[in-house]
């Protein structure tokens, strides 16, 4: 299993953060005695492996590892330890699982972990199924998961679904838990922003767990690490994660999926000879800041990338050369050389990686599908856009891939006139099927293909917010709109407004769906008691040299180019903050449509 | 002053033991000898009923028996009758939460609190235990254990599960000569023993076996086991007492007493030394076998604790245990220890004696020591001026120390002021140091809130720096109960006042009191303080005030709660009255409606009808009628479509009930229309490859199996446009490579679209031949280039860039050939260059 990520380099510690998680797992894993089967929901197993090695379930115990499914677990083992997100099949699909045993006269003990908490809902099922009496039912607290030194994610997929088409808000509650958690290791936050209605709602539920559970006294807290939280409902901006992302890890993501922070690629694209006897098995390669190049790549423009590759691998070449040649090197000359060759693997593997790429994005239907997704985003030829994506459904074209383009059209339209609606709607169906009913009512629900009602407002915002700027240079980029090839991502022109604090006044903004709001803390006793409390050392000039910590919050996913854009303002010499990321979940906007199309014939 | 104190001194070999008055009982004329007594540990309550075996004097005292609860200090806290039924009193007993037990004949157990109230809360150790009737009974501080008259045991090991186990049965004739208990804490197995006294031996019982333990030295009279489980006393019936491991491995002591007859009382002292008690005489027996005797002239009780035992008489209360190594060396005559010397110093420095210097000089590098000693033999001491003495020459000697923890001399300061509060004549509770540790302050408080002591409760919490909830909490319950005639606006004032005082503090479980106190309004106004929501919404629900409860979750934001309510409203209303509560809110609906989806499709039709939401009842039918496709591992056959075209047909149907979905129900409609079709095609083709797939897909299948009439019946039937026809067409030729019917549809008429479908489909099947015949049809130069482009004709592509005038195609195509080029080469050069790796 690839290395956990390396987090030594992140603004906050977040490597407490993944040890309490470390603790928590193990807890978990401790409470049943002896050696174990541990059951996984599917789901589970990838940021798991974020937070812990194969080896340390081995030292806790566990022997054999299965994932959660309609299969019975074939183990002679009798303890039986299922960690899961609450969810009703997988319910089901344990209490199958016990069931059999039962009959088959097995005397075994099962463990169910909810992760992050129980739910009435989970056990009420269990009680129906009548094997509520057989499991013990705990809890693994585990909320957010370091993905990088400046990422974390709750990897709640369903989150955007549930919170925006069938309004379930569960999630929002285990944002709001998951903040508290930060603040118990970090300090309370003083400064809060938000925009939109999933953000106000989590806003309001921390507030109210501040005050059912007031945060520990001043005494036994530090003061305050992050300075600013600032949440984003993803509501509020839907045509971002519809644009392909032009970033390096941004094209990855596009391209080849990167899940929990790893891609899986065919050995052949990795540089292995045919001939030689390797399995066929996917290498997995672990794509975050451990790696130093990666590093160096990933918040890159696409185009700059191979740029950057040839030079380092130029100036190898050229140090390889003078190594040879010379016979008067000094030791210390060669072990320079050395030390730069050390990065040679590194650079073997991106130049693979980026070869393979630019398979996909020298394609001319992927280049005429970026213009057309320019146009979408400006907004402003609005038959040609329409007769595209009638195109597409014509040509039944990846459906994910229709819907990104769809709900761009629908969203920067405020909707389809009802005659564009009704017709694309059915060119829909009768291409893709019927049970796409389904997926186009999600569609409406969430506000991402609906009626047109009203005339839209996009130009407005799109001018206010500078979203397509005049001038955008992918090589040497001088403003965000560099991660999308000269559109800014709506969602960061919001953080920007939001740090310059003028936002709750400004009317572009209150164009956009949901509220924008500001609080400070009113823990203000305990804010002032905290500093008369540090040591005049502490509060010194030294200080005010630190920037301060903002923790950006999307609720409903973000995308990797929206990270990026984060480190790039986070890299201009002006800037007061550093950036921390979190999310209930790392997408795309084909992983994000994904989530909406419903099948209604596999549950 | 020394020498006083260790006068009062006795000596057992090499140890001290010392024996104190603490209190003078304040009770009037009453006699242990003519009651069961039955002593709490720790300091705590004394209760009392006549004991019927013995003889009552008419005159002296009431006929009625009574139960009667002191404090240690003989303070009465309660005197009710004893009129319990069941037959005579077996045996009385305090448990570690003090709750006096009460075991009668018939095996029924009587609980009652400290301050004489019947816990109505009944326990029994049932059925064949009443038939038998109980001889015998040992309560412990969590379990006891009772010998019926047919010598069967039955026991509670654990009074909080209150699970009455029989033990294995001993075979017995005649009631053993004694029993004694090893606690399930003492035992290596968990499980509770047993020791019965028979013939010469002993049995050991528990749950599943009797043991004989071959014991030789028998009969056994008398046994003890010692309070921290390692040793058991036994007394014999030729007047030895044994010292020996529980399990009569060993024998480590034995001593001849002048007494034939066993003693009354049989009690361990700390670990170190027995007690044996026959009237008016009272031995204690060392650990190397001396004794030594006192003589009592009224009757006692012996109790024992973890570091002695209290002697409780008619008038005394007492406490022997062993004499602490710190005091010894203080106080033993002629000690010249350091802690000695500085207590003697501080004695010359209050005479301004210049010896006092001297004292200190002796012994400088022992004086930290010296100042521990002092500190720990206050602790030990109950005298309160004794305890200044001792503290005022260890805060003299350390002054002079360099270095000494503070924390140690301020810990015992608090500690003594807590002890001292607590022995007060008053309150009773005669703790000692040890017995306090070992207690812990909290379970302390517990104690003191139970004897309703709120306030030196709260005092202690608010000194010791622990939390007043519980403390705050217990004293507003009692108050409710107290004040059953205050309104509740002007209690709730009383009470609110007191437990503001503690933020964060369980409103809800003084609601939850007064709620089973009946006082509802008082629970309701009260839990509108309590901001934990996941305290409110269960009580609400339990006070039957399910609506508020679901609107208090809904406020929480926590779906969890909400899910709560939701699922107890659902059990206890009716249920068109739960869709119109869970309709009337959001929240409530939309996880009603998740949950309903996942588990009970029916429940939501009748749901979704109810409120007059066709449409989501529509959706809900239309989604059932896909469970019936892929579920079916068959699909052939009309009959099997059946019920499917059903529920299609009344999704339809339900749609067709509102003006707003047209939409829905011409794709309702459409869809089993379709699915009508497919089994059609199905049937007379013999393959099974046309249900489930789309409107689209049917038509591409149709052409490729040359079915052209049946995909034009399609396209009527579903006015399918022209243009996606022929996209369709297209593709569906291309992929079966009718290169020549390609060609012909292309003439057929002008196609709607233009030659771009059929160039795409062609290069797609990498038919660069085919395709070449219509991009020379495409009219737009920018296609044709863009075309050209892609089957790599870069010459052709650049011209008719040219002749379309657009620079801008025209760059763009130079670095697409750019990259597939020089940029491609230029990556396959690099990775050979790094091969060398």
């Amino acid at each position: 299993m690839a290395q956990l990520p390396n987090l030594d380099n992140a603004p906050i510690n977040i490597s407490s953060l993944r040890e309490q998680a470390q603790r928590d797992l193990g807890e978990a894993l401790d409470s049943m005695r002896g050696r174990k089967v541990l059951v996984l929901d599917p789901f589970l197993s990838g940021p798991l492996a974020l937070i812990a090695q194969t080896s340390f379930l081995k030292e806790h115990g566990v022997e054999q590892l299965y994932h959660v499914s309609a299969d019975p677990v074939q183990s002679e083992c009798k303890n039986v330890l299922y960690l899961v997100r609450p969810r009703i099949p997988l319910m089901r699909q344990i209490a199958a699982h016990i069931q059999q045993d039962n009959r088959q006269q097995l005397q075994k003990s099962y463990s169910v972990f909810f992760m992050p908490r129980r739910t009435i809902v989970c056990e009420k099922v269990l009680e129906e199924e009548g094997v509520i009496g057989n499991v013990t039912i705990r809890e693994c607290p585990l909320y957010f998961i370091p993905f990088d030194e400046d990422v974390l994610s709750l990897e709640l997929e369903r989150s955007f679904k549930e919170t925006k088409v069938e309004g379930d808000t569960s999630s929002l509650w285990y944002i709001a838990r998951a903040i508290y958690r930060l603040q118990e290791l970090y300090g309370v936050i003083p400064n809060v922003k938000g925009k939109g209605k999933a953000a106000s709602q989590v806003s309001d539920i921390l507030v109210r767990m501040q005050r059912e559970q007031p945060p520990p006294l001043p005494s036994s807290v530090k003061p305050p690490e992050i300075d600013t939280l600032l949440l984003i409902d993803r509501q509020v901006d839907m045509v971002t994660p519809m644009c392909s992302q032009l970033t390096y890890e941004g094209v990855i993501d596009e391209f080849i999926n990167i899940n929990n922070g790893a891609v899986e690629l065919e050995p052949s694209i990795m540089g292995a000879q045919p001939n030689a006897q390797a399995s066929t098995r996917k290498v997995k390669v672990p794509l975050n800041s451990s790696d130093k190049l990666f590093r160096e790549l990933r918040d890159l423009n696409f185009a700059v990338v191979g740029q950057v590759l040839r030079q380092k691998a130029v100036s190898i070449k050229q140090d390889y050369s003078d190594v040879t040649s010379a016979e008067n090197q000094s030791i210390s000359d060669v072990k320079d050389f050395v030390k730069k060759l050390n990065v040679l693997p590194e650079i073997t593997r991106h130049v693979n990686i980026a070869q393979h790429l630019s398979k996909f994005t020298t394609k001319q239907t992927f280049l005429s599908r970026l213009s057309m997704e320019q146009t979408l985003v400006e907004g402003e030829n609005y038959d040609a856009s329409f007769t595209y994506v009638e195109e597409m459904i014509h040509k039944q074209e990846q459906i994910e891939s229709v819907l990104r383009l769809l709900i761009l059209l629908s969203v920067t339209n405020n909707g389809l006139p009802k005659k564009h609606f009704d017709y694309l709607r059915r060119e829909l169906l009768h291409s893709y099927g019927f049970e796409h009913m389904f997926t186009l009512s999600n569609l409406e629900t969430a506000g991402l293909l609906i009626k047109q009602e009203t005339k839209s407002n996009w130009q407005a915002v799109k001018k206010g917010l500078k979203l397509i700027p005049e001038e955008n240079d992918d090589i040497n980029p001088n403003d965000i709109s560099y991660v999308f090839s000269g559109y800014a991502p709506l969602s960061i022109r919001l953080v920007q407004s939001a740090l310059r604090g003028d936002w709750r006044q400004s009317e572009i903004i209150r164009l956009l769906p949901g509220s924008a709001f500001e609080r400070y803390e009113k823990n203000q006793e305990v804010n002032t008691i905290r500093r008369e409390t540090t040591s005049p050392t502490e509060s010194g000039p030294g200080t005010d040299a630190r920037r301060l910590i903002v923790l950006v919050i999307f609720i409903g996913g973000v995308t990797f180019a929206e990270i990026s854009a984060l480190r790039f303002l986070e890299s201009q010499e002006d800037m007061k903050y550093d950036f921390m990321v979190a999310t209930t979940k790392l997408i795309n906007g084909t992983t994000l449509v994904k989530s909406l199309i419903d099948d209604p014939s596999a549950s | 002053m020394a020498i006083s104190i260790a006068a009062e001194w006795e000596v057992l070999n090499n140890r001290y033991y010392r024996k104190q008055e603490i209190y003078t009982m304040c009770w009037n004329s009453v006699d242990l000898s003519r009651h069961k007594v039955a002593c709490s540990k720790f300091g705590g309550p004394v209760a009392m009923v006549r004991d019927e075996s013995k003889m009552v004097q008419l005159k002296a005292e009431s006929a009625r028996a009574k139960l009667l609860l002191f404090t240690s200090s003989g303070k009465l806290l309660s005197s009710v009758p004893w009129d319990r039924p069941g037959g005579r009193l077996i045996a009385l007993g305090w448990t570690d939460e003090e709750v006096l037990l009460a075991v009668v004949h018939d095996g029924t157990i009587f609980q009652y609190n400290i301050h004489g109230e019947l816990i109505p809360e009944q326990l029994s150790l049932g059925q064949e235990c009443w038939n038998q009737g109980v001889a015998e009974c040992i309560i412990w501080g969590s379990g006891l254990v009772v010998l019926t008259e047919q010598n069967q045991l039955f026991s509670i090991p654990n009074l909080e599960t209150q699970t009455v186990v029989k033990l294995a049965d001993p075979l017995l004739e005649d009631p053993p000569h004694c029993m004694a208990v090893v606690e399930p804490q003492y035992t290596l197995s968990g499980n509770l023993e047993v020791l019965l006294a028979v013939g010469s031996s002993v049995l050991m019982v528990d749950a599943e076996n009797v043991r004989n333990q071959m014991v030789d030295f028998g009969p056994i009279q008398k046994m003890t086991l010692s309070s921290n489980g390692n040793l058991l006393a036994c007394f014999t019936h030729d007047g030895r007492l044994l010292v020996v491991y529980p399990d009569f491995s060993k024998s480590l002591l034995e001593h001849l007493t002048e007494s034939a007859l066993p003693p009354e009382q049989l009690v361990w002292c700390g670990v170190d030394s027995v007690l044996l008690y026959w009237e008016e005489e009272l031995v204690m027996v060392g650990p190397y076998g001396d004794a030594v005797r006192w003589a009592y002239d009224e009757p006692i009780v012996l109790i024992p604790e973890c570091d002695g035992v209290r002697i409780l008489s008619n008038t005394f209360m007492e406490f022997l245990r062993r004499v602490p190594d710190s005091t010894v060396s203080i106080f033993k005559i002629g000690s010249t220890s350091p802690a000695a010397m500085l207590f003697d110093a501080l004695e010359q420095f209050d005479k301004r004696s210049a010896k006092a210097d001297e004292n200190i000089r002796l012994i400088s590098d022992k004086l930290p020591d010296a100042v521990g000693d002092c500190i720990d033999a206050a602790g030990h001491e109950f005298d309160i001026s004794l305890q200044r003495t001792l503290l005022r020459a260890a805060a003299y000697g350390r002054a002079f120390c360099r270095k000494f923890d503070r924390d140690q001399f301020q810990d015992m300061c608090r500690t003594l002021r807590v002890l001292n509060a607590v022995r007060q004549f008053e309150i009773g509770i005669p703790l000692s140091i040890q017995q306090f540790k070992d207690l812990t302050a909290p379970v302390l408080i517990a104690r003191l809130v139970n004897a309703h002591r709120h306030l030196l409760a709260l005092r202690i919490s608010e000194y010791l720096d622990l939390s007043k909830e519980v403390v705050l909490v217990h004293w507003a319950c009692t108050k409710i109960i107290a004040s059953s005639d205050v309104p509740d606006s002007v209690l709730l004032e009383l009470l609110l006042e007191k437990l503001k005082a503690c933020p964060g503090i369980s409103y809800a479980t003084v609601a939850a009191d007064a709620h089973r106190n009946g006082r509802q309004k008082l629970a309701a106004l009260l839990l509108d303080y309590e901001p934990r929501a996941s305290e409110q919404v269960p009580l609400l629900t339990s006070m039957g005030e399910g609506e508020r409860a679901l609107v208090k979750a809904i406020e929480s934001g926590d779906t969890n709660l909400v899910y709560f309510s939701i699922l107890h409203l659902w059990r206890q209303r009716p249920l068109p009255e739960f869709f119109r509560i869970v309709q009337a809110k959001t929240l409530a609906r939309n996880l009603f409606i998740a949950y309903a989806r996942q588990n009970d499709p029916e429940i939501l039709k009748k749901f979704f009808i109810s409120i007059g939401q066709i449409q989501s009842a529509a959706e809900v039918f239309l989604k059932e009628s896909w469970s019936f496709s892929r579920s079916i591992g068959n699909r052939s056959g009309s009959a099997l479509q059946g019920p499917r075209l059903k529920t299609i047909d009344q999704a339809a149907d339900l749609y067709a009930q509102t003006k707003e979905h047209m939409f829905e129900r011409a794709a309702a409609e459409e869809q089993g229309k379709l699915l009508k079709l497919q089994q059609e095609f199905e049937i007379s083709t013999g393959q099974l490859i046309f249900v489930d797939s789309s409107v689209s897909d049917t038509i591409r299948t149709l052409i490729t199996l040359g079915n052209h009439r049946a995909a034009q019946r399609v396209k009527v039937d579903f006015k399918v446009p022209d243009k996606r026809f022929y996209w369709l067409k297209v593709f569906a030729l291309a992929t079966a490579k009718q290169w020549e019917a390609l060609e012909k549809f292309s003439k057929e008429k002008k196609p709607p679209i233009g030659y771009k479908p059929f160039v795409e489909a062609c290069i797609e099947e990498e038919e660069n031949a085919e395709a070449l015949k219509y991009i020379a049809k495409l009219t737009d130069p920018q296609e044709r280039a863009e075309a050209y482009a892609r089957i790599g004709m870069e010459k052709e592509a650049t011209e008719a860039a040219a002749q379309a005038k657009d620079s801008e195609l025209l760059g763009r195509l130079k670095i697409t050939f750019g990259q597939n080029t020089a940029a491609g080469a230029l990556f396959d050069t690099l990775r050979d260059r790094l091969s060398l790796t």
